[in-house]
């Protein structure tokens, strides 16, 4: 079944890196947002089944997307890829409900890892 | 003088070495820094003071300036604003205010630090090698528009590339500015397309 996958990044060139970065051999279908709000709206009109998301973004941050999510009972795996590499940025989102944090500059074999462990990808 | 790739480009790598920075700056201080979208400008030299003094807000600042050399040349300024000095000594935790001497000390340090962290990761993405010359005080307590005046900087346009760190339970926060002459832009655009060819 294809996979609904929305890519939230400020950066266009980030959302590019990202998607090169996805597994070859997976059906997906991606959108982009390039901030919060954009991410939310795209979130509620459709089926999101996997969210990469940003942190640092204008017009809303990635942790209130988080919190957003959470007060409407959210219903997508969330993955945060940001360059805040500081431990208790990936506490907070860990906390916020993402399932996983992954550094920037972006590691196409820790994103499949993530994927393969919650079944995403078989 | 960079095309669109190459700024975008160089912003998500100069947002990178923001992160890379901002954690370095986080343990020094044991506190959460919060960090903002890099802003990569390229500037006129008459209209560099301008920036800088709206970079900050006005006031007064404190500058100190750290040149890198190698595969990339320029020099890095680290802003700090005009509450930094209390702020500083209650970070580190002592109980009186620094003296005059302690404080820039403390500044040097921040500034080799955050400079070290942030261009040392924009380096390590290009494949390019960087080295660095020790932090000076440039300027202390000056008007921000006073910095840069376009009759003391040797070049007639220079990239300028702005982070900001924040901590977020105090008031301390400084900008990092990055000032490359016109040749080395060009240099670095032609980093820039190799790292795109690579992963794009």
């Amino acid at each position: 079944m294809t996979v609904s996958v929305l890519v939230v990044d400020d950066s266009p060139m980030a959302r590019k890196m990202l998607i090169r970065s996805l597994p070859s051999e997976w059906d997906v279908e991606i959108t982009q947002a390039a901030n919060g709000v954009e991410a939310l709206a795209a979130y509620r009109t459709g089926r999101i089944d996997v969210m990469f998301l940003d942190l640092t973004m204008p017009d809303m941050s990635g942790y209130k997307v988080l919190e957003t999510l959470r007060s409407e009972d959210l219903n997508c795996l969330v993955v945060v890829v940001s360059a805040d590499v500081q431990p208790l940025a990936r506490e907070r989102v860990l906390g916020l409900g993402a399932i996983d944090f992954i550094k920037k500059p972006i590691d196409a074999q820790k994103i499949e890892a993530v994927l393969r462990q919650y079944g995403i990808v078989v | 003088m960079l095309t669109q790739d190459q700024q975008e480009a160089l912003q998500e790598i100069a947002n990178i070495g923001m992160g890379q920075a901002g954690a370095s700056i986080a343990q020094v201080f044991d506190q959460f820094v919060q960090l903002s979208i890099p802003r990569i400008l390229i500037l006129d030299a008459d209209d560099m003071a301008g920036a800088l003094a709206k970079l900050v807000d006005g006031g007064q600042i404190t500058a100190v300036r750290q040149a890198f050399h190698s595969h990339m040349r320029g020099e890095a300024i680290v802003l700090y604003g005009e509450q930094r000095c209390n702020d500083l000594a209650d970070l580190m935790g002592y109980d009186q205010k620094l003296d005059h001497v302690a404080e820039i000390e403390l500044l040097l340090d921040v500034t080799n630090i955050l400079v070290g962290a942030c261009l040392g990761g924009i380096a390590e993405q290009l494949f390019i090698d960087i080295g660095f010359s020790a932090p000076s005080l440039m300027a202390d307590k000056v008007p921000a528009d006073a910095l840069l005046r376009a009759e003391d900087v040797s070049w007639s346009s220079a990239l300028l590339v702005e982070v900001n760190f924040r901590l977020e339970k105090r008031s301390f926060a400084c900008h990092l500015v990055i000032l490359m002459a016109e040749e080395e832009i060009r240099a670095m655009g032609d980093a820039l397309d190799r790292f795109l060819e690579d992963c794009l």
